[in-house]
């Protein structure tokens, strides 16, 4: 079962790969991230060699000594036959023999030795590339990531990081051990007579031309089937874990047959991926034919013309032999090398990415007035966006959210409530206008503003591990209290091991509305003077939503929050309503207010309530600050 | 596919026997082109002895267009032989692959019960495709032996000694290379799985990278994600360190072996027992020999993986059903008068209600999971632990639960959408050609709102859905799934919190058109959404699992105070 973490990996990819886009938005043109050139991708490898050039330089010393160490072995072999043809006594045979063990010693020791120094070459470099590229990916602004799409970067940090490791580990020491032994084995050749390497050269051309031959149409062959065995992947997952749907809508039939069309898809393109490579033997056994054919003629020639002994040819022709392999090995490695490269490329795109400000990145577009007081007001003035131009979201907003207000936004979807949420949050830059953020800077170095969406996500980790995300250094105690905050506390410590119990992938499966109290337990622990909750207990189901939604009451107690809300109680019990539609502030003040105005929240007041005209209070509420009734933002 | 309660034996003998003609070709080549393999450096021997030690230009030419035809053979049975046996290995994986989706989706269920979605897509797919390379293993463990047959009759005939010493000497380095490197397989093992936790850490953090920026947890996760990579890098050293030791002792071993042929036969050759040629014969034949072993060992390990895979397989394939077929059929036009009697399940407690055709009923739990229940029973996920549930007077538990499904539809709260354009996913369970028809998709988009959600998509209705609608927000999914569930049309129909992701607005408009779609056929509500119950008939409290109260949801609001706090808290 060693195989099912590499596959949790793919499947993970295939479920949070393009995450949920906003009601707003669905971006349409891929920016993707960006990709190394040869020329960087080969400059970023000597940087990354560069601080270790004496293991890299010894690794290879070693690794040439035990290829040449073995080439020792055919001479040695037609020593033995020369003694024979000779016709000397069979005691000569025992130096030569001796000699073997001694070859065969060696060569285990040092084959052994240039195997652990390339591996740790290797796998070093790999260590390095792999930190650096999560680094910079972490780093890189949201809003590339959403251009690009998240299944860019899920896909790099997944599939490109298993190919380039694969080759670390496995092809590059076999493709520089055959090469070694291909490039060594020649000149041994030439070295017993030059005109045997002309022999087995003849063979090159042949294998050339399959060598090429077979990398043109291999690498488009191997990228369509590996898109065949993704879809045929996600289609399993999807008819799987929709099985309770599927049933219910009868769509066995349906489903099945949806899962054979991708099946035999993956399967015709994995024979075709076989005929091919059975294609690519059938000519290296003609190179090797007409390889050996050419050793054998040309050792007759010179044995007839005394340039050479019986044991010399017969060393030669074991030479060829013993070529097979390592030819083979190099050129059936030429793809795996192939599609290496590619996928470094693409890691050293992102590695390469220049360092941003660490504030910046966080909060690209949140101008901080120092010195002033320690409030966290957010003032938005005359703010427009557009995710496409010509394709205007946003009109001409003006908002002030007072320091510790809580304000509610509402409205039909498309009005624009995410996108100023995401503004508001630092994932945009808008069009034009601007957003401030007053006082924040006197929280030190921590977070201004944080968000939380709908879209959730456990950390693989221990619960404490997760939590600590948002404060590295708190104690067991700090998050107790945070989680009791948003009311997790008691299901936290019934878990088997409390808070040490491993969640996420593999781990204790959470319900949606644990999960997302884990955010807004974060979200305490992060502890930023402005909170941003877009739809965060939408996932939970109705009951669910509302034990979520006191959660969140709780979580931005003390803090300025603009809260996306879809359940109109949970707006009736904000500070303050702000009634978003077409892009525009149409309505803004308290609920009784809205109500007794009779605009566009009154009557949604009205059908939410179901009891048009009788009920007009809202739900009771423990924690309501004065607020002063405000149109002026509107 | 054989019995229906397989063990990993029969699944695995099946998709043998399923390729029983591709494994037997395959095999029968293979053999010719391991015998080939064998005699080429018998041929190198042969030239040897007989042209270049005698100078015979007439015997070079003769033997080697020997040597090219048996190139010739080898080649083109290699081709089509190893064709073969890959096309029964991946025929086979498809085949096993059918069956278990076809198992996990019986409308009996029952499969996917303690197994995660992502665990069984992998039985169908590695699992499966390790079953199926059995049938490739198999074709090539038969043409290994072939070869060492080959190998066995050549060097004995050249001599008893020499045979003796490659045949005993060559499985003897074998064993031993595999004996010394056992304790360091199992530990490399360990350790490359703790090396591939460095990439699962790196995965899991993108994932949530929108989370972790929510929360400015960047720094934090880079410096923990540096320790993982750290460590794993210092296991993946050792597990380096120990697949070289073994590949370096199993080349001395080698090197070893041929220094013992090559003194055997040398001195054989010295004292004129064997020829030139055949000493080269038997050195190459000993380096031959390596390679059907190694295959042999393959193809045990193959063996043993395949037959671990086969029982996986089996085990879901034997998982019985959650439900069984019961022998009644239902009317040819269903009313749709639902009728619970005393039940019981889980934590509903002896419930009672009659549900008449065509009505529209609230149902509000006060606890989720007492909504869950009635749903999985409604649906017939599962039979009720005591009292039956009616349709049209039939229990549901003599139904057939494919063709109970056909008149009653039970539309979860996380109902999944799947892949292809958001009006395909609408139309996917209408019933094509059914005279019943009275909802058209248009009808049914426009109550639920898709349209809307429609304007808002790149490409309108056209647009993609993929992830299982994961790249539509919370609330266009629920809406193109409320669509689909009206455009089904069944007779019944359950709805189970359709707009919690939706705003208010919107929720009226639907609440008011699921009212005018609906008309005439029954339709049960479990929501506590004000908005969805005010266009109710009448709403069923539930309460404790009890019923606790029946009314119209303006009465209820007006008078039951526990149905206030469950709707408008």
């Amino acid at each position: 079962m060693s195989d099912t973490s590499a596959n949790a990996n793919d499947n993970k990819e295939a479920m949070t790969a393009a995450g949920p886009d906003t009601d707003e938005q669905a971006p349409d043109s891929r920016e993707l991230l960006p990709t190394a050139t040869g020329a960087r991708t080969r400059a970023a490898v000597r940087e990354l060699v560069r601080p270790r050039r004496g293991l890299a330089l010894g690794s290879f010393a070693v690794m040439v000594a035990a290829t040449g160490v073995g080439l020792l072995v055919q001479p040695l072999l037609g020593r033995i036959v020369d003694v024979v043809a000779e016709g000397r006594p069979p005691g000569d045979v025992t130096t030569p023999v001796v000699l073997l063990v001694l070859v065969a010693l060696a060569q285990g020791g040092t084959t052994a030795l240039g195997l652990t120094l390339v591996s740790r070459l290797g796998e070093t470099l790999l260590a390095q590339l792999r930190e650096r590229f999560v680094e910079k990916a972490l780093r890189l602004p949201l809003e590339q990531v959403e251009k690009a799409g998240a299944g860019d970067l899920t896909a790099r940090v997944t599939r490109d990081v298993s190919v380039v490791a694969e080759a670390v580990r496995n092809a590059l020491p076999e493709l520089a051990r055959s090469l070694l032994a291909i490039v060594l084995t020649l000149g041994a050749m030439a070295a017993l007579d030059w005109r045997f390497l002309l022999a087995a050269l003849l063979a090159v051309p042949v294998q050339a031309h399959t060598a090429r031959w077979y990398v043109r149409h291999a690498v488009p062959l191997y990228a369509r089937q590996r898109i065949a065995t993704g879809t045929q992947q996600q289609q399993l997952l999807d008819s799987i874990s929709g099985a309770g749907t599927v049933r219910a809508f009868r769509l066995e039939e349906q489903h099945t047959e949806h899962v054979t069309r991708r099946s035999s898809a993956a399967v015709e393109l994995t024979l075709r991926g076989v005929k091919l490579v059975l294609g690519f033997y059938n000519r290296l056994h003609v190179g090797e034919f007409i390889g050996l054919a050419a050793v054998l003629v040309t050792g007759f020639l010179l044995v007839r013309a005394d340039s050479v002994s019986i044991g010399t040819a017969t060393a030669a022709a074991l030479y060829f032999h013993s070529l097979f392999a390592p030819i083979n090995a190099a050129l059936v490695l030429l793809d795996d090398a192939q599609s290496a490269t590619a996928a470094l490329a693409r890691l050293v795109g992102v590695a390469d990415q220049p360092d941003p400000e660490p504030e910046e990145a966080a909060n690209p577009h949140k101008r901080r007035e120092p010195g002033t007081a320690a409030d966290g007001t957010v003032t938005v003035t005359g703010i427009d966006h557009a995710y496409e131009p010509g394709r205007p979201v946003l009109h001409e907003v003006d908002l002030t959210l007072r320091a510790g207000e809580r304000v509610a936004l509402v409205g039909p979807s498309g009005a624009g409530k995410t996108t100023l949420a995401k503004l508001i949050a630092g994932v945009h830059a808008p069009t034009s206008g601007s957003i401030h953020l007053t006082g924040a800077g006197t929280y030190g170095d921590g977070l201004p503003v944080a968000l939380v969406t709908q879209e959730t996500h456990v950390f693989a980790g221990s619960l404490a591990e997760d939590l600590r995300l948002a404060r590295a250094d708190a104690g067991d105690e700090e998050l107790r209290a945070a989680l009791a905050t948003v009311e997790a506390l008691d299901w936290v410590e019934t878990l088997p091991e409390g808070l040490d119990t491993v969640v996420g992938e593999g781990g204790h499966r959470l319900t949606p509305a644990q999960v997302q109290q884990l955010a807004l337990a974060r979200l305490v622990l992060a502890d930023p003077p402005v909170a941003v909750l877009d739809e965060a207990t939408a996932e939970a189901g109705s009951t669910g939503a509302r034990l979520l939604e006191r959660a969140a009451d709780r979580a931005v107690e003390g803090r300025t929050a603009l809260v996306v809300a879809h359940r109109l109680t949970q707006a009736a019990a904000a500070d303050r309503i702000v009634v978003m539609d077409g892009g525009r502030i149409v309505e803004s003040g308290t609920h009784d207010e809205l109500c007794a105005a009779g605009g566009t929240y009154a009557s949604l007041w009205e059908a939410w309530s179901g009891t048009r005209g009788t009920v007009d209070q809202p739900p009771t509420q423990q924690h309501r600050p004065d607020t002063t009734t405000t149109m002026k933002d509107h | 596919m054989g019995p229906s309660n397989p063990s990993g034996r029969d699944v695995l003998r099946d998709a043998v026997r399923g390729q029983r003609r591709f494994v037997a070709l395959g095999s029968l080549l293979g053999s010719g082109h391991q015998i080939g393999e064998a005699l080429v450096p018998v041929l190198i021997g042969i030239v040897i002895d007989q042209a270049v030690t005698d100078s015979d230009a007439g015997a070079l030419f003769l033997w080697l267009a020997i040597l090219a035809v048996v190139y010739v053979g080898l080649a083109l049975s290699f081709r089509i032989g190893a064709w073969s046996g890959e096309r029964a290995s991946v025929q086979a994986e498809h085949a096993l692959r059918i069956t278990l989706v076809r198992r996990v989706l019986d409308p009996g269920g029952g499969a996917e019960e303690g197994r995660l979605p992502g665990a069984l897509a992998n039985i169908a797919t590695e699992d499966a495709k390790r079953v199926g390379v059995v049938n490739l293993a198999l074709m090539f463990g038969i043409s290994a032996l072939m070869g060492l047959l080959t190998c066995a009759v050549v060097l004995l005939r050249t001599s008893v000694l020499l045979g003796l010493v490659v045949l005993l000497g060559t499985p003897i380095l074998l064993w031993l290379g595999h004996l010394l490197s056992k304790p360091l397989e199992s530990r490399s093992e360990a350790e490359q799985e703790r090396a591939a936790h460095a990439s699962a850490v790196a995965a899991d953090l993108v994932a949530g990278l929108r989370i972790l920026k929510g929360i400015g947890g960047e720094s934090t996760a880079i410096a923990r994600y540096r320790t993982t990579s750290r460590d794993s890098l210092k296991a993946t050293l050792r597990a380096a360190r120990a697949q070289a030791f073994q590949n370096g002792m199993v080349l001395a071993l080698t090197g070893c072996l041929i220094a013992v042929v090559a003194l055997v036969g040398g001195r054989l050759a010295a004292q004129g027992s064997i020829s030139l040629g055949q000493l080269v014969s038997a050195v190459g034949l000993a380096l031959f020999l390596l390679g059907p072993l190694e295959t042999l060992a393959w193809v045990n390990a193959e063996f043993a993986q395949g037959r671990a895979s086969a029982a996986r397989i089996a085990e879901v394939l034997a998982t019985p059903q959650a439900v069984s077929s019961g022998g009644r059929s239902l009317p040819q036009q269903v009313r749709g008068a639902v009728r619970l009697s005393g039940l019981s399940h889980g934590g509903l407690r002896e419930m009672d209600l009659d549900i008449a055709p065509g009505e529209l009923l609230g149902v509000v739990a006060t606890d989720p999971a007492h909504a869950a229940d009635l749903l999985r029973c409604l649906s017939r996920q599962t039979d009720p632990e005591a009292g039956t549930v009616e349709l049209d007077g039939v229990p549901l538990r003599d139904l057939d639960p494919a063709e109970l499904r056909t008149s009653l539809l039970v539309a979860e709260h996380d109902a999944d959408l799947f892949e292809g354009t958001v009006r395909e996913n609408v139309t996917a369970a209408v019933i094509s050609g059914a005279d019943s028809v009275s909802v058209d998709t248009e009808e049914a988009m426009a109550a639920a709102g898709v349209a809307q959600v429609a304007q808002t998509l790149p490409d309108g209705e056209d647009t993609k859905v993929s992830e299982r609608g994961r790249s539509l927000s919370g609330g266009q999914r629920q809406r193109v799934a409320l669509a689909r569930a009206l455009a089904a049309d069944r007779p019944v129909l359950v709805v189970h919190d359709p707009t919690t992701a939706v705003d208010a607005v919107t929720e009226a408009r639907i609440a008011a058109g699921l009212r005018e779609i609906r008309k005439g056929r029954t339709t049960v509500l479990v929501t506590t959404s004000p908005a969805l119950l005010a266009v109710t008939d009448r709403v069923v409290l539930l309460d404790d699992g009890r019923i606790t109260d029946t009314a119209p949801h303006t009465e209820l609001v007006r008078r039951h105070e526990a149905y206030r706090a469950a709707v408008l808290s």
